[in-house]
């Protein structure tokens, strides 16, 4: 008996081609292992259960007519394949489309329902697929999903490869990098679920199971990958539906589903993998040999049992002989000043990716290009399809981001042609609404208990119009300094409207005011024990006095730490020394866009809890909280209505005397308000593409760029306003900086010319407050 | 396996390790650990720090997962007993009596059904000895070694009406009920509820009735 068997790379992340002919040579003791590989870097060909090694080309190299013909002549010889690398499995399933008797992989039809993220095949099974989103999808989305999912999220190539992206420049660097590797743009989101991983695995032969195991992990490697497991008999529950999909799939060949049990025990499906996993040798150990009873149910030859050694298994690293017939090729010569030896993917993995997508044998609808329209004039926003500019010829099907129609209606009132760029243009229809709207969540959002009021946080944009339209619409004005509060009272707020909080509250030096302020945080027990001091001299007078809380996990660097329970004995002994004309209130901001809005809910109740431990240490009721921080816009506009209305309920049930709430949705309101106006200096095309454009803002005037991405808008030869896409353009800013690149990915039409006007949307928060001069002379 | 109730004389069948038998009547009257209230603001504060501290640390989570963060707060190490609250939670290491009290406490808080649990583990007289040296440099006692033999306290904690998982605080994991022998594994163990409810419990493929010391066996 023959039998060929590929995927024998030995590294950190192993494939599953020697733990097979581990398995194989147990059972099968005179058998003809041959080991099939595409690398003579790949360590697992010099293993001593292999008897021969049939060394092929890299696959970017391969004559894959050739090959194809190769390996049926074996498999009509009589000889079985056991294939250990996905991407070989497509491959073979377009080369034999009505399967062959000894080819033990899946039909290609099976395949298709196995495909990730959303795994169709796994209905029936008592399993959850995480959330995810296609990143197809715009940016705008993306980045809605990332603070969604608190950015716990991983980035997943198609066929391999997972990253944890925790921010958002971490994402766009990683998807840069799996975008060129596996040279497609369908990579995908998808949320982390915290707990402990397991996976079943089993083997099929035309859809009946011969047998499958179940593997909990016990020890794994920093990638995740496993170390040592624990391996049992797969419960009726999961093998009794199993065992019909297999049957409805005609499933044939080795099978893992990998998974993860969280604390609630369920069960979460990553991937299913359409192989043994690398791990299948420690089911041998086990008394369970996969590889052998499938190609005993295959062939009808008997394999030898061997008896079960243990029920868990680990690996160790083993150093073995070179074959003499392979031996070491040189590293390669490190890139000059580079670290290491670029060795990734010896096999040419990202190759026959590449070569697999243009035969159309995986991700059917690329290569499509030479039926597709490239004129991106006829593309209506928000509808799919997009054109492949920059692509090299491979398809696309991006979407745009929606954008509001008032940011529209407002740029029709700018008059851009003797508009100097860059330069900020104020939204004020948008602006007006904004504020308008949040005025009104606060009137609904109030009961007859609570009142409901909004901050504005002058820090986010202390333009004089949005402060003015706070006003106007019954905000509070949050200053985090003395200079804040005068130009809050500049603009018309008075003492009793303004909220001063932060750590550098008290800066200038200049006096405070000596009229009683509506509310004074403390971010320090020092500041608590000062802000004391001062009211007993009545030199500051305010009617809510309170603290900032930092509960512990939190990671701020801001409010009273409440880390030890010396430290939350300190603050409740200063809380009990308060006036008792004073309300004590307490502060609670942490910027949601960072953290991400779950993750903000989850601290919300966190706070709350703290909120009844003080009020019962100290016997002091809290009356006021003020909550917020950090909004992303559409997170708080659209989003948050019934979230804030539950929150205040739990609030006003958690804290019996609570009189008031004030809301500082932070970036929320002025985000949307402000848009930056650019001119295209220069234009670089290329016969397919527009490979980068200068325009002249920069990072001094974005400089959040790489904190949340822009939605960009062009005028199209119509006269209309439309988003850009995603491409591979890449916006550079003027300046002479090489970090000067405002968007790496984005799609311009190809009629674009020097002088066309860029509007970059959602600049009006830190964009513009944080902006700065810079390389203007 | 054969059962040993406490306050009863011990009759274990076919049982070869001496030892474990010893290590039984040893330890079959310990209660336990408790952790005391001085009735003060001083305790009331320590209690209300640690449950606000879990609830911050769980991060909304679910309320099965085990208090990890107890265990990095806390090192394992020698304990003066008696203790009280607030003198536990300034403590920079804790045994595994006051872990285990703690992390009881916490999940009854967050509204989890948790029970203690003692166990005998086995690990070596090598490795026992080495925590004999440093609980002897310190005025607390060394009566839960014997020989390769410790006694042990742990968390029962029920995830369901029947079922219960045992989360154990100084190792902040839960213990893998499939193990039987060798070092680290439990060979014995007691389930105490305080509660009149529901007295048996299933722990993986062991049945585990309250109150009553037990010997593990192996997986059928």
């Amino acid at each position: 008996m023959k039998i060929f068997i590929s995927g024998l790379y030995s590294g950190t992340n192993p494939q599953p081609g020697i733990g097979v002919a581990r398995s194989l040579r147990a059972a099968y003791p005179a058998a003809k292992l041959v080991g099939v590989e595409y690398s003579n870097r790949c360590s697992g060909i010099h293993w001593e259960d292999l008897d021969d090694v049939w060394l092929q080309p890299a696959w970017e190299y391969i004559d894959l007519s050739a090959y194809s013909r190769r390996i049926k002549e074996h498999l009509d010889e009589g000889g079985w394949w056991i294939s250990g690398v996905d991407l070989e499995i497509m491959w073979l399933a377009s080369v034999f489309p009505n399967g062959h008797r000894n080819l033990l992989t899946p039909p290609a039809s099976a395949l298709k329902r196995i495909s990730k993220p959303a795994v169709e095949a796994h209905r029936g099974l008592p399993l959850n697929i995480p959330e995810f989103i296609s990143t197809e999808q715009p940016d705008w989305d993306l980045h809605a999903f990332c603070r969604e999912h608190g950015w716990k999220v991983w980035l997943k190539g198609p066929y391999y490869e997972a990253v944890r992206t925790s921010s958002w420049d971490a994402f766009e660097r990683v998807r840069a990098i799996l975008t060129n590797a596996w040279s497609t743009d369908r990579l995908f989101l998808q949320a982390h679920v915290t707990g402990y991983e397991e996976s079943v695995c089993f083997c099929a032969y035309r859809g009946e199971i011969v047998e499958s195991v179940y593997m909990r992990k016990r020890e794994l490697t920093e990638e995740g990958k496993t170390w040592a497991g624990e391996v049992t008999d797969v419960p009726e529950s999961f093998s009794g539906p199993l065992r019909k999909i297999v049957g409805e799939l005609n499933w044939t060949g080795g099978a893992e589903l990998e998974m993860v049990r969280d604390a609630e025990g369920k069960l979460w499906l990553l991937e299913c993998n359409p192989r043994f996993p690398a791990w299948i040798y420690g089911s041998t150990i086990t008394g369970r040999n996969l590889p052998a009873a499938m190609i005993e149910r295959a062939s009808r030859i008997k394999a030898k049992k061997q008896e079960a050694l243990s029920h868990e298994f680990t690996r160790v690293v083993l150093e073995i002989p070179v074959l003499d017939e392979f031996p070491l090729p040189s590293l390669a010569e490190p890139y000059p000043g580079g670290i290491g030896h670029s060795l990734k993917h010896p096999s040419g993995t990202l190759a026959l990716a590449e070569r697999l997508q243009k035969l159309q044998i995986i991700e059917g609808r690329a290569n499509n290009h030479e039926e597709q329209s490239h004129d991106v004039s006829t593309i209506q926003p928000g509808h799919g399809n997009g054109n492949g500019n920059g692509l090299n010829g491979r398809v696309e099907v991006l979407n745009y981001p929606e954008v509001p129609t008032t940011f529209i209606d407002d740029l029709k009132n700018i008059d851009l042609e003797s508009t100097p760029t860059p330069s900020w243009l104020f939204l004020e229809n948008t602006a007006t609404a904004a504020f308008q709207r949040a005025s009104q969540m606060a009137a609904k959002l109030s009961t007859g208990r609570v009142k409901v009021t909004n901050g504005y946080s002058i820090k986010t944009n202390p333009d004089s119009r949005l402060i003015r339209l706070a006003r106007e619409a019954g905000f509070l004005a949050e200053a985090i300094s003395l200079a804040e509060v005068e130009k809050a009272f500049d603009i018309g707020f008075t003492p009793q409207q303004v909220v001063l909080n932060g750590p550098g509250k008290w800066w200038p030096n200049i006096p405070p005011p000596s009229m009683p302020l509506h509310a004074v945080f403390s971010d320090s027990l020092n500041d608590f024990a000062r802000i004391l001091g001062s009211l007993e001299s009545r030199e500051l007078q305010a009617k809510i006095v309170g603290a900032r809380l930092r509960p512990p996990g939190t990671g701020s660097r801001f409010g009273i730490s409440l880390e030890t329970p010396k430290d939350l004995m300190k603050f409740v002994d200063m809380i009990k020394a308060l006036p008792r004309e004073c309300v004590f209130g307490v502060h609670f901001h942490l910027a949601s866009s960072n953290i991400g809005v779950r993750q903000w809910w989850q601290l919300y109740e966190s706070m709350l809890t703290w909120c009844r431990s003080l009020e019962r240490l100290s016997q002091r009721s809290i009356e006021c909280l003020d909550i917020g921080g950090g909004w992303f816009p559409d997170d708080w506009h659209h989003k948050s209505a019934d979230k804030l209305e539950e929150a205040i309920d739990r609030a006003a049930n958690a804290l019996p005397n609570l009189q008031q709430i004030i809301s500082e949705p932070g970036k929320a309101l002025a985000q949307p308000t402000m848009a930056l106006a650019a001119r295209l200096l220069e234009v670089a095309k290329s016969k397919d593409a527009i490979e980068e454009v200068v325009v002249d803002a920069s990072i001094a005037e974005l400089p959040m760029h790489f904190v949340q991405p822009h939605r960009i808008l062009h005028r199209s030869n119509g006269g209309e306003w439309l988003p850009l896409g995603r491409g591979k353009t890449r916006l550079l800013g003027r300046l002479c900086m090489e970090h000067d690149i405002i968007a790496s990915n984005v799609e311009l039409p190809r009629s674009v010319r020097k002088g066309d006007v860029l509007i970059f949307c959602d600049a009006g928060a830190y964009d513009r407050s944080m902006s700065y001069e810079f390389g203007r002379g | 396996m054969s059962l040993v109730v406490d306050n009863q004389s011990v009759q274990i069948e076919a049982i070869t390790n001496i030892d474990l038998n010893a290590a039984l009547m040893q330890w079959r009257h310990s209660s336990p650990s408790l952790i005391a209230h001085h009735g003060k603001a001083c305790c009331a504060t320590a209690r209300e720090w640690l449950f606000s501290t879990d609830h911050s640390q769980l991060n909304g989570e679910h309320k099965l997962m085990g208090p990890r963060w107890v265990r990095r707060k806390y090192k394992w190490g020698p304990s003066q007993w008696p203790m009280t609250w607030c003198h536990a939670v300034e403590q920079d290491g804790l045994d595994c009596g006051a872990l285990a009290a703690i992390s009881r406490e916490v999940f009854t808080v967050r509204g989890v059904d948790c029970h203690s649990v003692q166990l005998i583990q086995q690990y070596s007289e090598e490795t026992t000895s080495h925590w004999s040296a440093k609980w002897s440099t310190h005025p607390s006692s060394t009566h839960w070694i014997q020989g390769a033999l410790i006694y042990h306290e742990a968390c029962g904690v029920q995830v369901r009406a029947d079922e219960i998982r045992i989360w154990d605080p100084s190792a902040a994991c839960w213990v893998n009920p499939n193990q039987f022998g060798g070092y680290g594994s439990i060979l014995a163990l007691r389930l105490t509820t305080d509660t009149v409810g529901v007295q048996r419990f299933s722990w993986g493929h062991h049945e585990i009735t309250s109150k009553e010391w037990q010997l593990l066996d192996r997986k059928h």
